[in-house]
Parts: C-alpha cells; structure tokens; sequence
C-alpha cells in the first residue's frame, strides 16, 4: 500500500517509520472502533505522518479492505462532511478528507484545519486517488433503492448487527440474523413530508430471508402467530408505523411513517427495483 | 430457527417506550433537579434535607458540578491551562462545600494515599483528557499534601494494588460499540478484557469497578468536557467535536455519565435539527445503576449545580 502514498506533498514530508495494522492487532492502534472495521473485511491499514515546520502534522491511513464494495462500506459510516470529487466518492470535513476507490478507503487528518493543512490534504488525496490504477465497483444493492425522497448522504452499507446498532438500534440481539455474508443498506427518505427509515437486507437465499422475517414479526411485531405474507404494516409507538416484506432473499423494513400507505408506496417501490436490479 | 435470547430481546421499541434500560430514556428529555451555584459561592449540602424536600428519593441525591468558562478554549481550541485549573478549582470546591482548594481536594484525598490518577488517551480516537487538566490534578493532589512520588497519572498501568484512591479523568465521547463512553467506559483497561466490554458486554462497563483492586477506591471523578464527541464514529470527525468548555465534577459514576449521555444527545439533536438518539442505546448506565449499585441514573437524584458561563449549557 506503501505505494500509493507520496513521501512528500505541498510542502510536508513523511516522518517516521509507516506504521502497519491487521485484523489482529487494530486494536493496537485504535481501541474499540476497531471493531467497526472488523465488521468489514477489512484486511491491513498503513499509517503514514507527515510533518512541516511551524505547520500541523497529517496523518494518512489507507485501509485496505477485501472488496470494493467494503471500502464503499466503511466510507459510508460517517457521512457528515461536504462531498468533493476525488476517488469514487470524497467528503471534506475540517480538515479530515475521506475517500474510497477500488479496495481501498482513505483518511486524511489533520491536526488542525489551516488553509495550508486543507491544499496539503487536497493534494495528497488527488496522489493517492490518481496511485490507484482501479475504480472497483459500487454495491449492487444500493442500485436497489428508488431515488424518488431518498435523503442525499443517509447511505449506509454494511454486513452485521454491529453497523446496524451503531447507527440504528434495533434490538439488543441478532434480530434479523445478519452475517458477513448478509447485505444491508439502511437509508433515509422524505416521504409524505416526514423523514421515514428504509433498511433492505439481502440474505444469501429466501430461506433465510423468511426466517428473517419471521422473527422480526414475533421479536419486534409481538406477533406469536404465523405472520402474514409476505408483509405486514402495524402502528407501534409513538404514533408511528413500521412494515415488514418478505420478497425471496430480501428483508425490506420501514420503520417511523405516518401512515399505513407510505410504507407500503415505499416497500413497493422497493420490490420493484430489487426486480429490475437482481433479476 | 429462533434463539431464546431473542425471545427475550430489548427492542427499539422497548427503549422508546421507557421499559428498557432504566431511566437511559432520559435521553429524550431530562428532568434533572438543577440549581445555580455563585461563582464564590460554596453551597452547603444536606443530602437528606435536600431529598426529603425536594424529591421523593429514597436515597440522598448525588451531586454533580458542571463549572463552564468561555475563556478555557480560544478560537483554534487550544486550551487555556490556567483556566482550567481555575474551573476544576472551582467544581471541587463547590462539590466539597469548602471555600479553600486545598481544603477541598483534603475532602477526598488524605496525605498518606497513593493516588492513581485515570485518564483517558487514544492513540486514533483522538478524545484525550487534556493534559491541563491532568497537570492541574496533580498540582491540586500535591497541595491537599499527597507525596508527588504517590502520585501516578497515566491511561494504561496504574499500579491499582498500590493505589489507596483513584481520580478518575475522563472525557465526554459518544461510542459505536458503547453509546457513551464517560468515567463508567474509562475503566475498561483495568480489566485486561477490553473487547469483552463491547457489544451486548457493554451492559457490563461497572464490572472493573468491582475488581479487588478497584472497589472502593474512587474518591472523585473529574470530566474534561471542553470538547466531547457526539459522532457516529469509529474515530472522530473533527465537525463532531465542539467546544463545550466544561468541567464536571462528582463522586457518583453514574450519575456523571448520565449528566454526560444528556449533554451528548442534546448536542447530537441540536447538530441535526431533528432527533439524533445515540446508537447503540447506553445500556452501561443503567445497568451500573440497578445492578452494579455503583449509582443513580434516575434524573430525579440527581442535582446538578451549574457554575459560570451559561450559553449552551445544554442540560
């Protein structure tokens, strides 16, 4: 990885010995939010200081992972920031810049936001952007989402319950049985004038989709009795609406509508990308 | 096929109905009992007066000291040392009920003790304890009479067999795996088994404060709260760090991170305009309450007395 990193750009120069990381010792360099990147297959990280007289030091992380898809993944935990254009996808915020491209997801700190700091991040992120000879492919599954309402940065794609209750507490167990093989993406969306929570899980089969849904419906839905397929929409607190949609591997979920009818608009709209998209 | 335990899963919907977690639920709104200390103020503290007249507690309140200066950070976020030591000056003297510094660090230290000061450092999270904070500690246990060879400061290593007391020095930051991570969080290096502790473990953060060579110790919990982290994570994003420029003070671990889950929330749901719950929902605090008994959690016992700068203040 060592290549894709300049030993010197704008002025700042390497300092220091790289420093490398694995899924076996993450830990060693940051504690418990290792474990995010472990709910990727995240493979190996280098960690790169650059230094300049008188000026703040920048870190480089690059993140190996083990797809493109992994490295889209983990870039869109934290989507806070102003998008820009560089790799496959960027956001700039004070003074850390973000991006992804191929296997590989970047960040670049710095210790303070300077006017010198940001050209000198910008213009390390263009070296590294243009050091990676692929672009690597987006998930699939993101293509699923209709784009009518849907809330620009609210993307999130990841495998496991670790993801999912790091942005969106669901339950305190493994409620719809997600793996490392499971696919999900959670998204926002403005519907009906109120912002309404869309979670899509694609399981490697129906079978396990169905068992997904079925607990779903007796955990969440306290519904003990057989569940009505392939969905259901019940009001639950707060005034609120959720909704549940068995559709061969998929799980598709809605949760916080005002009424019966967005649910279902929106699960609909849903059922009819999965079918242009993975048939 | 379908475990027991999520037949007996905590949902979403449990939280949002408030019959999970305790009182966590504070979360969307907290009903503290609040009062404002005098800058040069020392107020007096009669826990059982104050419980029978002003709450229907069955124990007395525990007392939490959030002192703010707008003068401790400036406009790039550097800390100003002097200031802050004026601020923890301030919290524990109002915390004691003493007008002197000395005399008030001598409420909870004693000149024989070999103290263990916990502070918090993550190489890649990036929420330290500020040093000035840690400085300004010592400085304070040296002048209440503590032999400086007796005092230890660090984030890993402290010789917890030797140590007759601990300060505990955290600072305020929202967590992926934990929900918050205050004074309850920053014991998890005593244990050795960090990773157990996250996840579902996390209900389980005030276990290390029953460890042998922990229990009983913490004589007084300082927070550097000048710049917590409300983000969604895993490390920090320097537009989910601000400058709040307080210290809190107090001898209850549950109650200091149940004053600091609410100031995080609130700043998450200011930030978004829109309600922002923090994810996963911090089951430690609760859990440190009605089972580990380390604390109250319950917003009605506790009083939380607000020194200096106002604006903001949040809770």
């Amino acid at each position: 990885m060592e290549q894709f990193l300049p030993t010197k750009t704008a002025g700042w120069v390497a300092a220091g010995a790289d420093r490398y990381f694995t899924r076996d010792n993450i830990f060693e360099y940051m504690d418990g939010a290792g474990e995010i990147y472990l709910a990727y297959d995240f493979r190996r990280l280098l960690v790169r200081e650059y230094e300049k007289r008188a000026a703040p030091r920048i870190i480089a992380e690059i993140y190996q992972m083990s797809s493109s898809e992994d490295a889209y993944g983990i870039f869109s935990h934290d989507t806070d920031g102003q998008p820009v254009t560089l790799g496959r996808g960027a956001i700039y915020a004070a003074g850390l810049l973000r991006f992804w491209k191929d296997r590989i997801f970047v960040r670049l700190l710095a210790g303070e936001e300077t006017a010198g700091t940001k050209a000198a991040v910008m213009a390390l992120g263009k070296n590294i952007d243009a050091a990676l000879p692929s672009a690597g492919k987006k998930p699939r599954l993101l293509a699923a989402l209709p784009l009518p309402g849907l809330l620009r940065g609210s993307v999130h794609y990841f495998h496991t319950q670790v993801s999912l209750n790091a942005h969106y507490f669901l339950a305190d167990s493994n409620l719809l049985n997600l793996s490392p093989k499971t696919e999900v993406v959670l998204a926002r969306y403005l519907r009906s004038g109120r912002k309404v929570r869309l979670l899509l899980c694609r399981y490697a089969d129906a079978a396990e989709a169905k068992a997904a849904f079925e607990q779903f419906n007796k955990v969440y839905l306290h519904d003990r009795s057989a569940p009505k397929l392939p969905g259901r929409v019940e009001k639950v607190e707060r005034g609120e609406f959720v909704s549940a949609r068995w559709n061969e591997a998929f799980l598709i979920l809605v949760f916080e509508a005002r009424d019966p009818r967005t649910c279902e608009a929106l699960t609909e709209a849903v059922v009819k990308r999965v079918g242009e998209v993975f048939r | 096929m379908r475990s027991n335990k999520n037949e007996e899963s905590v949902t979403r919907r449990d939280f949002l109905r408030g019959t999970a977690y305790g009182t966590v639920g504070l979360a969307l709104g907290l009903n503290l009992a609040c009062s404002e200390a005098g800058k040069d103020e020392a107020v007096a503290f009669d826990p059982v007066s104050m419980a029978k007249s002003l709450f229907k507690a069955e124990r007395p309140v525990s007392r939490v000291v959030l002192v703010r200066d707008e003068r401790a950070l400036d406009a790039d976020h550097k800390v100003n040392a002097g200031v802050v030591a004026e601020m923890i000056d301030a919290a524990v003297k109002t915390l004691s009920g003493e007008k002197e510094t000395a005399r008030a660090w001598q409420h909870y230290v004693r000149p024989e003790d070999k103290v263990g000061v916990k502070y918090t450092r993550c190489e890649s999270v990036r929420v330290h304890t500020e040093q000035a904070v840690i400085d300004a500690i010592v400085a304070r246990l040296a002048e209440a009479g503590v032999a400086k060879a007796g005092i230890r400061a660090t984030d890993y290593g402290l010789p917890l067999k030797e140590c007759t007391a601990l300060i505990n020095v955290p600072t305020i930051k929202v967590h992926p795996l934990t929900g918050i991570a205050v004074s309850l969080k920053n014991y998890i290096n005593f244990t050795g088994r960090e990773s157990s502790y996250h996840h579902e473990g996390s209900v389980k953060l005030g276990e290390p404060w029953l460890l042998p060579h922990v229990k009983g110790k913490t004589r007084l919990i300082i927070v550097d709260a000048l710049r917590p982290y409300f983000g969604p994570g895993p490390q920090v994003s320097p537009v989910h760090r601000w400058d709040y420029r307080g210290i809190l003070a107090g001898t209850d671990p549950v109650a200091i991170d149940t004053i600091g889950l609410a100031i995080a929330q609130a700043k998450r749901n200011l930030y978004k305009g829109e309600e922002w719950i923090i994810s996963p929902p911090p089951t430690s605090i609760a859990a440190a309450d009605t089972v580990y008994h380390l604390g109250t959690s319950d917003p009605s016992k506790i009083q939380l007395i607000r020194q200096g700068w106002e604006k903001d203040a949040l809770v």
